[in-house]
């Protein structure tokens, strides 16, 4: 481990045939796990972290009325675990969005007496009126910036879909919330859309899953906020230098799910942009996917491909984390050149695995047997041959497995809803590739 | 002019002081006359990148610690990729090759006077691609075994008992660029040319020759590799164990991964002229055979070291150039030992610089 705490590494094969022009590694970013990073502030207190929980309480939340209950409970739960000294609030959500606690729209400072207190107004919600996500997202993104913590996180729970404002304004208030908070999503019940929820947790840098059964929400809110009390750096990016003429084709995380950088690109200088990875905690590793085409060079020639430098946002500009080298280096030895690297190639695979399930549950939707099928099918030889089990008896719940490994596969007739979505949540979730 | 006068040969660089052929040393103000020489990047060298300099459109950027330009990416020439020492006695040339992106062989050389006559010292060492930092390992290594054989060949030290020390300092010296899980490697082959005898010293692949005319050339050393030992256990003929996948896997190296070096040591006695050859596998890979290089370097090695060290380098570079090269050719009988002093007639009117 390095001095900051974290440490780089790069994977691959730096071989390339004559005329060759893809580069590809896999960067895996890893935080020491003794905490010896910064993030608590002088005597113990916890102000650079700042939690909003944001409750959905349309209508709808009461059928079955367990679902206000459980969804009250779980908020409960979840301020329960909010760390002395960190700000924290609620707001409830509907057509519009109100605070919930503290009242009056500030954030309160967590202790024995303000989480009480916070339990008993989220004791008194009640369920009634629409659903207007970007409304909530916004009230969110008011209360977070009037305070300066650096970790911001909110849990965003609903039961239904965006209906009472169109995609466009749930669009431009996601836009808006892009770095200044993070967001982990939930939908409770099966009446909610996967892909909206995922659109949220992705540009906020959250995690999306289904709580198919409302019962089950205090145990997963406590345990968003446990994850979210322990991250103590906050704003990591990846910053990605490239040489002239060169173009970064895709960075993606891919450990331990899958998540397309490369749209979210901000640039840092004239030859380098910012890709941003949110806030890391302890012990924590994750894994990402660069692929850039440079111009080619002439056998025995080596070129620095890409400089992956790990940053954090600090006062006095940006701070190295960390740095890993992508290099590239021509050779006409054709065994080097055409090594395949394993971890590469299984993230390839990971990232289609991804691809192939969203796309077939949504041909199935659309009718298109023949298309689910055949996508459902290369997702089950997928997740077989790459070990990821979770993903395979997800699968198995949805189409009946004839032949595991050519893929073969029949749909099931009946699927049940939460079955469905399940799979396509965690669709994203990926087997850790050995080094 | 007597005779004190005639051995007179020149002035210390560094004093100025008259010195005399045969001092290692300045007795004016101690400065090492004869000091060992290595394929290091050369003093005053700026990096340049290759692509970016010669291209009036972009402007020159900054070279990265790493060694890359910081505009195109380009891997810049460190400055080891094409190296040249002549020390009279002997001398040496050593290139990137055609395939690799950077040098990781390397030389030392050195040259002193003793009572015995005069002695010439040479280490190559090829750095192991697979460890890390091969480059600098070579480089450490070469430079403090020379050193430690040329302050035992000062004293008069047996010479095979100092390449077993030297071989020791610089596995010491590899062990300092070391850090866990991290152990630079290199092959390793010293010669110590004295006024009678060649005591060679290895591990790994890199070798040393005898070149002869006629039938007198000979290799002096065994590879510590998976070919050599097929060959020994009689499972391959020579033709096929150099062929097979595994032939360049060494099986005993120079690395802080290993405990002691179990180096191996040769004395040989020239029965006439000819010249030592100590070099790379880049350049035996396509010339194996002793024959077959002596008939490459002779007879201009025997007069012109550096010229014939040259053309082998462009013999192993016109084959294909697959790996880094690295030739010193040693002429035997030595020649006597001249330091390189600066001559009076090349000082600059009014004294030297001090």
């Amino acid at each position: 481990m390095t001095e900051s705490g974290f440490t780089v590494d790069v994977d691959q094969n730096q071989y390339l045939p004559a005329g060759g022009r893809d580069v590809s590694a896999i960067v895996t970013v890893t935080s020491a796990a003794d905490a010896g990073v910064s993030g608590t502030g002088p005597g113990g207190t916890r102000d650079g972290s700042a939690e909003i929980i944001i409750i959905d309480c349309s209508g709808s939340m009461e059928y079955p009325h367990t679902k206000i209950a459980e969804a009250r409970a779980a908020t409960a739960a979840a301020v329960d675990v909010v760390r002395d000294g960190v700000r924290f609030a609620v707001i409830a959500g509907t057509n519009q969005a109100w605070p919930v606690f503290p009242a009056d729209g500030s954030m309160a400072l967590a202790d024995a007496s303000s989480r009480a207190a916070a339990r008993q107004a989220v004791a008194g919600l009640r369920a009634s009126g629409g659903t207007a996500i970007g409304q909530w997202l916004g009230l969110a993104r008011q209360i977070f910036e009037a305070y300066p913590a650096k970790l911001r996180h909110a849990i965003l729970l609903t039961d239904g879909q965006n209906q009472h404002e169109s995609p466009e304004q749930l669009a431009a208030a996601i836009r808006e919330c892009e770095g200044v908070f993070s967001c982990d999503c939930r939908g409770v019940g099966t009446d909610w859309e996967v892909s909206e929820l995922r659109t949220i947790s992705t540009a906020l840098l959250g995690t999306v899953d289904i709580v198919p059964d409302p019962s089950g929400l205090a145990a997963d809110f406590a345990a968003m906020m446990e994850n979210a009390m322990g991250k103590q750096v906050a704003d990591v990016a990846l910053r990605v230098w490239t040489p002239q003429h060169a173009t970064i084709k895709f960075v993606k995380q891919v450990a331990p799910t899958v998540d397309d950088l490369t749209g979210r690109r901000t640039q840092s200088g004239p030859q380098s942009g910012d890709y941003p990875t949110g806030a890391w905690g302890p012990g924590e590793s994750r894994d990402y996917h660069v692929g850039v085409e440079v111009t080619s060079a002439g056998v025995g020639q080596e070129m620095l491909a890409a400089k992956v430098t790990l940053v954090a946002d600090s006062p006095a500009g940006a701070k190295v984390l960390g740095q890993g080298l992508v290099r590239a280096v021509w050779t006409d030895d054709e065994a080097l050149s055409t090594k395949i690297n394993p971890r590469i190639a299984h993230y390839t695979g990971q990232a289609e695995l991804a691809a192939v399930i969203q796309d077939g549950l949504e041909a199935r939707k659309q009718g298109d047997e023949e298309t689910a099928t055949a996508k459902l099918g290369r997702a089950v030889a997928l997740a077989h041959q790459s070990g990821n089990e979770d993903t395979a008896k997800l699968l198995a719940k949805v189409v009946d497995v004839i032949d595991v490994e050519t893929g073969t596969v029949r749909l099931k007739k009946q699927v049940e809803d939460a079955d469905e979505m399940a799979l396509d949540t965690r669709s994203t979730k990926t087997v850790r590739a050995k080094k | 002019m007597t005779a004190d006068l005639a051995a007179l040969e020149g002035t210390c660089p560094s004093c100025g002081e008259p010195v005399s052929t045969g001092d290692s040393f300045c007795e004016s103000c101690g400065t090492e006359l004869s000091p060992p020489v290595a394929s290091t990047v050369p003093p005053g060298y700026t990096a340049e990148c290759p692509v970016c300099s010669v291209d009036p459109a972009v402007p020159s950027g900054a070279i990265s610690a790493e060694g890359y330009c910081e505009s195109c990416g380009r891997k810049v020439p460190s400055g080891r990729d094409h190296c040249e020492l002549d020390l009279g006695l002997l001398a040496g040339v050593t290139d990137r090759g055609l395939r690799h992106s950077r040098n990781e062989d390397a030389m030392a050389l050195a040259t002193t006077g003793t009572p015995a006559g005069p002695v010439a010292i040479a280490v190559v060492c090829d750095g192991v691609s697979t460890s890390p930092r091969p480059d600098d390992a070579s480089l450490a290594a070469a430079q403090v075994a020379t050193r430690t054989l040329l302050t035992s060949a000062r004293r008069g030290d047996d010479p095979a008992e100092a390449s077993c020390t030297a071989v020791r300092s610089a596995h010491q010296a590899l062990s300092r660029l070391s850090s866990p899980g991290q152990a630079p490697s290199a092959t390793y082959v010293s010669a110590v040319i004295g006024s009678d005898a060649v005591t060679v010293c290895w591990l790994g692949d890199s070798r040393a020759y005898w070149l002869a005319a006629g039938s007198g050339a000979a290799r002096l050393t065994t590879d510590d590799s998976m070919a050599e030992e097929m060959i020994a256990q009689g499972t391959l003929a020579e033709a096929d164990a150099m062929a097979s996948p595994q032939a360049h896997v060494i099986t005993r190296w120079l690395g802080a991964d290993l405990p002691e070096p179990r180096p191996h040591v040769v004395r040989f006695v020239p029965p006439g002229p000819g010249v030592v050859l100590v070099c790379s596998d880049g350049l035996w890979n396509y010339q194996p055979e002793a024959a077959g290089l002596a008939g490459l370097a002779l007879p201009a090695a025997l007069t012109d070291p550096l010229g014939t060290a040259t053309s082998l380098v462009k013999f192993a570079l016109d084959a294909g150039g697959i790996d880094n090269v690295t030739v010193v050719l040693a002429p035997f009988p030595l020649a006597p030992f001249r330091p390189p002093l600066v001559s009076p007639a090349s000082l600059p009117p009014g004294g030297p610089a001090t």
